[in-house]
């Protein structure tokens, strides 16, 4: 009896273990993920990538890159783990829970404010898709309409931008923090929102209001040409793994390539995964967005990937502007890619 | 095969005629009956389905009606009592176990940045609660909306993961104190609620009911695959259907209509009446196939086709055996026809029938039949009279021919003198006259004569004249006593066409002189042996049977050894050839210039052959007479 009650205690902190293992591994929002360097495995070089948001057709060139094994001619095992917030993504990139994230510019540079933390490997957008959208019946019909009136803005950096836009522009607007619903917006209760060219706006289009009846300010046209996400690793790791790391954008823009050239098969994909992931997922929309990434994703076909130093000079530029930004890392470090391409 | 043929020309006639018309009819029919039926069964469901919708929106507004009843009384106890946290959990607790419609409840009341939320929600009837961890909940719908609007606001569907991880939808009430708000009382139903009262079989038999929230969002409908994926607005660019947009603005609208969806979308072919929800300002739908609304209606269509049909057949075999009843008698009457046409005016017609029509058809045939044998009895009569008639021209020409001397080397024997005579009538009989005979031993006397007019009068009257010109001959030595004879018997015997113009001479054998008078005839030749010729044209009085008195002339010609008198009627000189054109005085002087050695056989002859070649091919004939003597031919005296 004392022998059975040892062996229930031994395994009672047996199954303890086990579970509190299990909980920490789903603490790092990363299914699999475990910290530590990555491997070699039987399927190619292991890269462990955190996407930026949820199933969605803005990323499809890494869906179909994996979908159709781009990544494995590459050499590349790329597991594709569930997003999380671009400050989290940081941070467990720096703890070595994952290889490469996917985040905005300007979240890249401010990570690398105090030290270098990340570096980019090439971009997935070249331009901002950032939009303001108003509806007409709420009396903006022009840019000076914005004054006074209430204001829908993103909660993370990646307001800075309608920031520098207001500032520059000297519009007084009451700003609203947002997370991603435009519901706000749709309700009335506020008058201009943040939106995606690729994603919120066509959003509002599915939900009854048209376009003639709203106005828009593209941020991007406005002179605010900074891009959205891009590919970030460790310094530690490009320096470790250069090669795997241009095979990774190689076979991301093969990717984005098949993607632009099969739209149909390509939502086929989208859809799978937004099904998988159980959230709303609908056909026109994901097919609208692809549409309309491939402007972002490949102005022309050779800018696809790439980070163009002028981007990033603005981007600097605009941070030293709103915010106490000082640490102006050299292009060549932040985009030691680029560089190598360069030499 | 003629059989066939014949039935075809009345019965299959009056089938192909009857059932033409009839089926132009029977299609306007159909068309219009339909239509009609359609506009009813349209109607009719246009009220069904209001009625189900309404039955739906009852139900649900029922259910938001009270969760924002009992919000609003939460909120009330709230502010009126100054309840601790305790008392207010206590009547939340309260709130949720009596109230199933409650999913779950939450409530934000303190500073936002101080306390976390609270949700609360049973398992099994048992109260459980927690705290709202790690999640900024001040930036979700159910919290930010209302917090800026200031007014109470039912959300979106949405998952809520810090309670039961169902998917619901939310009333949210903002609290105030002193004019602002300190917090939120959210109270929560399960979205799969709604969803079974909108989508539940055993509530709705026919069509398909949905729901629709305030951003056009599907909310609920039996294919899940559309439930919180798609919006009307989706899937209007989806299947590229406009109509599915104006619909989702109607309802986002708030409006109520009935509307037709085409395409291809999930709603293809329907009818879709729809009605807001007074509570969220959702909006319920209910939709209906087309074809399952006209099933009622295409049923009695194909009832009213099969009896149509039934109907066309039984018309049509009347009208076949009645078709086939009148063709008897017409064929009969055919037969009849046929053996009237091949002779036999005996034929039995059917006079008798049904059909009137019929009747008098053969009525007519009989009275056809009637005239044609009169006719044909008439025409035989006219015949036989005809050519009785025929007969005695033929007679009376040949009498006419006798009157004419036969012509012989030497007429009546006198030596001294050659003469030859052609009468050609222009039909079996003619009004020209020839003749030459003795008044005494020495003295020969010859005429020509032509009746004014042709066929019998003009033959009776020159029969007369030969006939008087022998029998008064004996009595008168001289031509001009001759003629004024005959001139007194035409006037004085007045019948018609007695004008006659004459040309007469009497010749002295024994001294050649001839002494001659013509009375309106034609010139006379002497045509000489040197074969010059001497026109005599000089008349000595009007033609005969005019004037009774008449006094006439006459000349006299010294004839010499091998002179030759040409004589002849009005058929020489105005014979026409086929331009219109006569022969004239010139023409016949031409042919008695070129004529041979005088001979008067040849010399007709050649005058006949030469005139009747000019006139060849023209249907212009008038009677030719010609008549040559020759005195004392060289050929005599040797």
């Amino acid at each position: 009896m004392k022998h059975f009650r040892l062996i229930l205690v031994a395994g009672i902190i047996v199954l303890c273990i086990v579970i509190l293992s299990a909980c920490k591994s789903r603490s790092s929002k990363g299914g699999d993920a475990s910290p530590g360097t990555s491997v070699s495995s039987e399927n190619g070089f292991t890269i462990r990538y955190c996407p930026k948001w949820q199933p969605h057709a803005q990323f499809a060139g890494i869906y179909m890159a994996m979908e159709k094994g781009f990544y494995a001619q590459y050499g590349l095992d790329v597991k594709m783990l569930n997003h999380i917030h671009s400050s989290e993504a940081i941070d467990s990139l720096a703890a070595g829970y994952l290889d490469v994230i996917h985040i905005d510019l300007l979240a890249a540079i401010l990570a690398n404010s105090a030290e270098t933390k990340v570096v980019n490997i090439g971009q997935n957008s070249q331009k901002n898709t950032m939009l303001l959208v108003a509806k007409r019946s709420s009396g903006i019909n022009s840019l000076a309409d914005f004054e006074g009136k209430k204001l829908g803005i993103w909660r993370s950096s990646s307001n800075l931008i309608t920031r520098a836009f207001l500032k520059e522009n000297d519009i007084n607007m009451q700003l609203v923090p947002i997370e991603w619903s435009i519901n706000l917006f749709l309700q009335g209760a506020v008058d201009v929102i943040n939106a995606m060219s690729y994603n919120e706006y066509h959003l509002m289009l599915q939900s009854g209001l048209k376009e003639e009846d709203l106005f828009i300010a593209d941020l991007h046209e406005l002179g605010y040409t900074i891009p959205d996400g891009g590919f970030y690793v460790t310094p530690q790791f490009y320096s470790e793994h250069p090669e795997q790391c241009k095979a990774f954008m190689q076979a991301t823009k093969d990717g984005w390539l098949y993607a632009f050239s099969h739209p149909e098969e390509t939502i086929d994909v989208v859809m799978e995964l937004m099904h998988k992931a159980k959230i709303r997922a609908n056909r026109a929309h994901q097919l609208w967005t692809l549409q309309k990434i491939k402007t972002s994703v490949m102005p022309t076909a050779a800018e696809i990937g790439i980070l163009k130093p002028e981007d990033y000079r603005n981007a600097i530029n605009l941070l030293k502007q709103e915010m106490d930004f000082s640490r102006d890392l050299p292009f060549e470090e932040f985009y030691p890619n680029g560089a190598e391409k360069r030499k | 095969m003629a059989q066939k043929k014949e039935s075809k020309s009345l019965a299959y006639q009056l089938i192909s005629f009857v059932f033409t018309f009839m089926l132009i009819i029977f299609a306007i029919s159909i068309f219009i009956s339909r239509s009609f039926y359609s506009k009813v069964m349209l109607e009719m469901q246009h009220n069904t389905l209001r009625h189900l919708v309404h039955e739906r929106i009852y139900l649900i507004d029922g259910i938001l009606f009270k969760v924002e009843a009992l919000a609003k009384m939460a909120r009330s106890v709230v502010a009126d009592y100054n309840l601790n946290d305790s008392e207010k959990e206590t009547m939340l607790r309260t709130l949720l176990l009596d109230n199933p419609e409650l999913h779950s409840l939450c409530m934000a009341d303190q500073a936002f940045d101080s306390v976390k939320p609270k949700v609360m929600y049973t398992v099994r009837h048992r109260f459980l609660q927690r705290d709202i961890q790690g999640l900024d909940y001040r930036y979700q719908d159910w919290f930010q909306i209302p917090a800026n609007t200031g007014k109470p606001y039912w959300t979106e569907p949405w998952v809520d993961t810090q309670g039961k991880g169902e998917m619901v939808i939310s009333h949210s009430i903002p609290l105030y104190e002193r004019g602002e708000i300190t917090g939120l009382l959210r109270f929560d139903i399960e979205l799969k609620y709604l969803q079974e009262i909108i989508t539940n079989p055993d509530n709705f038999k026919v069509g398909v009911s949905f729901l629709v929230s305030n951003t056009g969002t599907l909310v609920a409908h039996p294919d899940l695959d559309l439930v919180m994926n798609q919006s009307l607005f989706s899937l209007a660019q989806e299947y590229d259907e406009p109509a599915l947009s104006r619909l989702g603005e109607a309802m986002i609208a708030g409006e109520n209509g009935f509307i037709k969806i085409g395409g291809k979308s999930p709603f293809k072919n329907s009818w879709i009446y729809y009605q807001n929800i007074m509570s969220n300002r959702w909006s319920v739908g209910v939709s209906i196939e087309e074809s399952v609304l006209m099933e009622d209606v295409n049923l009695i269509l194909l009832i009213q086709t099969l009896t149509s049909i039934i109907i066309f057949l039984l018309v049509g075999l009347t009208i076949y055996a009645r078709g086939l009843n009148i063709s008897k008698p017409l064929k009969k009457l055919a037969k009849a026809a046929d053996s009237i046409g091949a002779g036999d005016f005996e034929a039995v017609l059917p006079l008798t029938d049904k059909s009137q029509e019929i009747a008098t058809l053969s009525q007519s045939f009989s009275t056809m039949q009637r005239s044609l044998k009169e006719y044909i009895q008439n025409l035989r009569i006219t015949t036989e009279e005809k050519n009785q008639i025929r007969g005695d021209v033929i007679y009376a020409s040949e009498i006419q021919t006798k009157l004419v001397p036969g012509n012989t080397e030497h007429p009546l024997g006198v030596k001294e003198l050659r003469a030859y005579g052609i009468l050609e009538p222009a039909g079996d009989i003619g009004g020209d006259l020839y003749d030459y005979f003795m008044l005494d031993d020495d003295h020969f006397c010859f005429v020509i004569a032509d009746v004014l007019g042709m066929g019998i009068v003009a033959a009776m009257a020159m029969t007369m004249v030969s006939t008087l010109l022998l029998s008064i001959a004996p009595y008168y030595k001289s031509s001009k006593e001759l003629l004024m004879e005959l001139n007194k018997f035409l006037s004085r015997n007045n019948i018609e066409s007695n004008f006659v113009t004459a040309l007469l001479g009497v010749i002295e054998l024994s001294s050649g002189k001839l002494e001659y008078s013509n009375c309106g005839h034609l010139p006379l030749y002497v045509r000489k042996m040197d074969r010059s010729f001497q026109k005599y044209a000089q008349t000595h009085s009007t033609a005969l049977g005019v004037f009774e008195n008449l006094d006439i002339g006459s000349d006299t010609i010294q004839l010499i050894t091998g002179d030759e008198l040409i004589l002849y009627t009005d058929g020489v000189t105005e014979a026409m050839n086929v331009n219109e054109e006569f022969l004239g005085i010139k023409g016949l002087e031409e042919i008695i210039r070129n004529l041979s050695l005088p001979n008067p056989e040849n010399t007709a002859k050649s005058i006949l052959n030469q005139v009747q070649d000019f006139a060849r091919g023209s249907t212009n004939k008038d009677d030719i007479t010609i008549l040559v003597l020759d005195y004392k031919h060289p050929r005599m005296d040797s």
